[in-house]
């Protein structure tokens, strides 16, 4: 079999601000899907609106450019047509924990086996730099400018309380240890999400590579990844500003399509139509 | 023959299950019907009621008079006493309430029956069955069978049981009422039917079309679709996905679509409004999607369980921007089937949103339809999935072929989605076919699915979308159908949707009275072939716009697609449904 090479799944030439942690998670993604044996024919990916989501022209894949915030059901919905394909959602933190929340939260809960990769910087960079849901109390941004009343979305603690069976973090500055996670991620049979630490170089003055090489640490070899209490407990210190990397959370249990049984020996996409209707006009008799 | 029959109680009681029972019995008989429910948006509490009109010809509207009325409880009397007349039998129980008025008293001791066979108060209703089959002349033991095919999961047991309230309903009219029955249900040889409701037909239409996705957020009065393809999703071999709002039911059905399946997704109008930024995302990124709408009354939640045709307008404008769509609006059960089906085809063939609506009436109403016209629709019945990249399919073959696939020299073909075509479409390719890849976009795009803002990029997907709307005008649009003598006719109705039985009805009762009427009856209400619609309706006939909202919603619609204005109007928006009678009333 051909190994992929990293021109197979570039696209156009990204329009990201130099220096934006962007560059480091698109190379990752790259990285990662070539690493799992994929081509752009054997992937579906969705994005979400953003400076994330403009990653659509950049990356070679079978891909939908959605609305903002609804990247989540639609890669459930294709997931659910053919569950043998790996499926990601490529979206930022207004996209997935701000206009998409509800989405996310149930995407947990149901262990729909899609990989979401969030893009979390604090800010919302493509409309100029306001603030996001994860951005922390007393931010000053163009939309709070006395800085914003709300506290932060705190990303892990809330998919790991909704039912999420893999929760990681990465940061873009450690680009090797990003495309670790992401192809954990894909290869997680059930929901999988991937917090991605990304500055922002032209709006965010606070959250910067220096703000996150300080406050980040990797969870050591011995972290117990199966334990949910431990894994709630990790997800709590970035109330205090500190930032665990690697996998904070993961269990195997069946996911949404592994529950249907007439999923069983086909993808629906790929099923033989039904035929047999006097078994449904009978129950009008 | 023809009647009907009433049966009402507090909610909570088993009324709907009990009036459906009927139904199915009526139509077992031979007989066909149409019924209708009327409910508060209450799980306790209230008062359900609920009518079957029985006749020995099709029939799609409702009676103005009851000539049974079954009160399980004092209110159904005075709600409905209006409607009764001279010869009307009234049931009731002396226990429950005492009747002044001079009518004919069909006296049943429910309470008494109840605490002797030591039975739930629901299960008036079973007496209340027992009771209506011996009161209108059925057989027994059709009513038995019945009870014990809904019983049958539950085992011996407890259809025994259920059995010796009908027998003890059926025997108090045997024994003190046999002078008053009326030979109506007397079993009589026809063609088998089946009694469904508008929601049903949609049901069965998408099963038949092959739909294997159908998202959804219960609303009434769509609900009944997602409980019935999440009871079938296992045997036929779909999903359905109850997601947590409306905006994930449609992005479901929409990423679903995307990797090749047939999906649709049903709601009323207030989830549907959380839906149309989505329905736009379909119209650009040209993903098919079916969408189901049960109107009721609104605005915002309104009256939950009643009925209107308000939402017309907003569907058809659904979604920013500019971009095409479909809005089918059928009639009734059959057309409901046939609708349902050719628009899974009409998404696929023409890449975009199609809207099939109903209503509370259509959607909750049985009525019978010919077990045979189901049957010859099935076998007639053709899945076309429209212009697919690399594969020969019927639309290949009579539209202009798509440039990509007449250049087979080249054996690795690139894919453009969004390719300009003569006929506005492009050769779609399903997610996962090897050597290939697309993005669907909702930016405005390239040919090649990449993001663009140049003017004559945007110009020339703006120009292409469009075309899909003169190919669907020239190829698959139908003229509304004319009922009646048009030549012949005065009097012209001009209507849609579930208007159609009652429309049918009043010039049936006009026609008694020796006047001609025609009725043009609009069931692919959008986009309109302006021409030919124009020539329909400016003849020197006396117009009449019939609908189910205060603004006459179709008739501001033909004027801004045609240029034609109906001036007089009949227009009801007080949640019920039209009836025949209220049309001639107001010719005259």
């Amino acid at each position: 079999m051909n190994v992929s090479t990293i021109q197979d799944f570039s696209g156009y030439n990204p329009t990201w601000c130099p220096g934006c942690g962007d560059w480091g998670i698109g190379v990752a993604i790259k990285q990662a899907l070539i690493q799992l044996g994929l081509n752009p024919s054997r992937v579906a990916a969705v994005f979400g609106i953003g400076c994330s989501g403009n990653m659509n022209d950049f990356l070679n894949a079978y891909a939908i450019h959605s609305l903002h915030g609804r990247a989540i059901p639609n890669a459930i919905g294709i997931k659910i047509a053919n569950h043998q394909l790996p499926v990601l959602a490529i979206v930022g933190d207004g996209d997935c924990y701000g206009e998409g929340g509800n989405h996310l939260i149930h995407a947990c809960r149901g262990n729909h086996d899609i990989t979401v990769i969030v893009h979390d910087n604090g800010v919302y960079g493509l409309t100029t730099g306001q603030v996001s849901p994860t951005a922390q109390k007393g931010f000053k941004s163009k939309s709070t400018p006395s800085g914003i009343l709300e506290t932060p979305i705190n990303p892990l603690a809330l998919t790991l309380t909704s039912g999420a069976t893999f929760v990681a973090q990465g940061f873009a500055g450690d680009v090797l240890h990003i495309i670790s996670m992401i192809k954990a991620g894909i290869e997680h049979k059930g929901f999988s999400i991937v917090n991605i630490l990304q500055p922002c170089v032209t709006f965010n003055k606070i959250n910067t590579y220096q703000y996150y090489l300080q406050r980040t640490y990797k969870l050591d070899a011995n972290y117990k990844k199966d334990d949910f209490k431990t894994a709630v407990q990790k997800s709590l210190e970035m109330n205090e500003e500190k930032f665990p990397l690697g996998v904070i959370y993961q269990v195997v249990k069946p996911s949404f399509t592994d529950q249907l049984p007439q999923l069983k020996e086909q993808t629906l996409v790929n099923k033989k139509r039904f035929t047999d209707f006097s078994k449904l006009t009978k129950l009008f008799i | 023959m023809n009647f009907t029959w009433k049966i009402g109680g507090e909610a909570g009681f088993g009324i709907m299950t009990t009036g459906t029972v009927f139904s199915k019995i009526a139509s077992r008989f031979g007989y066909h019907i149409f019924d209708y429910v009327e409910y508060p948006s209450l799980i306790r509490g209230g008062h359900n009621a609920y009518e079957v009109h029985v006749s020995e010809i099709e029939v799609s509207y409702l009676n103005p008079t009851i000539d049974v009325l079954v009160c399980l409880n004092k209110e159904t009397y005075e709600k409905h006493k209006a409607r009764l007349t001279s010869s009307s039998l009234v049931v009731f129980d002396r226990d429950e309430f005492e009747v002044k008025e001079d009518i004919k008293k069909i006296i049943i001791p429910f309470k008494k029956i109840l605490s002797d066979l030591k039975g739930q108060p629901v299960m008036k209703n079973t007496i209340a069955l027992g009771v209506s089959i011996g009161l209108l002349g059925g057989n027994i033991n059709e009513l038995i069978k019945m009870i014990s095919e809904q019983f049958i999961k539950k085992g011996e047991e407890v259809i025994n049981f259920n059995k010796q309230f009908v027998q003890a309903g059926y025997d108090e009219i045997k024994k003190n009422y046999s002078d008053k029955i009326l030979k109506y249900l007397i079993k009589k040889p026809d063609k088998e039917k089946l009694a469904m409701t508008g929601n049903d037909a949609f049901s069965l239409g998408s099963v038949i079309a092959d739909c294997r996705v159908y998202s959804a957020y219960p609303m009434t009065p769509s609900s009944s679709v997602l409980t019935n393809l999440a009871a079938w999703q296992e045997e036929v071999g779909m999903v359905t996905r109850h997601a947590e709002d409306e905006i994930s039911v449609i992005n479901t059905a929409i990423g679903a679509s995307y990797a090749g399946v047939r999906s649709a997704v049903g709601t009323s109008g207030g989830g549907f409004a959380l839906m149309v930024e989505s329905i736009s995302f379909a119209g650009i990124t040209e993903i098919p999607i079916v969408v189901f709408i049960a109107q009721r009354p609104g605005p915002a939640t309104g009256m939950p369980t009643w009925t209107e045709q308000g939402d017309l307008l907003f569907s058809v404008f659904s979604g920013h921007g500019e971009f095409q769509k479909v809005v089918l609006t059928p009639g009734d059960n059959e057309e409901m089937i046939e609708l349902t089906a050719k628009a899974y085809n009409l998404a696929d063939i023409y890449q975009l949103p199609v809207i099939v609506m109903s209503d509370m009436l259509l959607s909750e109403s049985h009525k019978t339809v010919s077990k045979k016209f189901v049957d010859d629709f099935i076998s007639k019945y053709k899945v076309d999935r429209g212009k697919l990249f690399g594969q020969d399919s019927s639309f290949v073959k009579t539209f202009p072929v798509a440039k990509a696939l007449r250049d087979k020299s080249e054996s690795k073909q690139k894919y453009l989605r969004y390719q300009i075509t003569d006929d506005g479409i492009s050769p779609r390719l399903i997610p996962g076919t090897p050597g290939y890849f697309y993005q669907a976009n909702s930016y405005e795009h390239v040919e090649d699915g990449h993001t663009t803002e140049e003017a004559q990029s945007r110009i020339d997907q703006v120009d292409k979308r469009a075309r899909k709307w003169a190919t669907y005008l020239s190829h698959d649009f139908a003229m509304p159908k004319v009922y009646g003598d048009l030549e012949k006719s005065e009097i012209v109705f001009v209507s849609w949707g579930s208007n159609k039985g009652a429309v049918l009805q009043a010039q049936k009762l006009l026609f008694e009275k020796g006047t001609f009427s025609a009725f043009i009856h609009f069931n692919h209400i959008y986009p309109l072939d302006k021409e030919k619609v124009t020539a329909l309706l400016n003849q020197n006939k006396r117009y009449i716009l019939v609908e189910n909202n205060s603004w006459g919603q179709f008739g501001k619609l033909l004027t801004m697609e045609t240029g034609v204005e109906i001036k007089e109007k009949f227009l009801k928006y007080d949640g019920r449904p039209i009836w025949a009678e209220e049309i001639v009333a107001k010719l005259t």
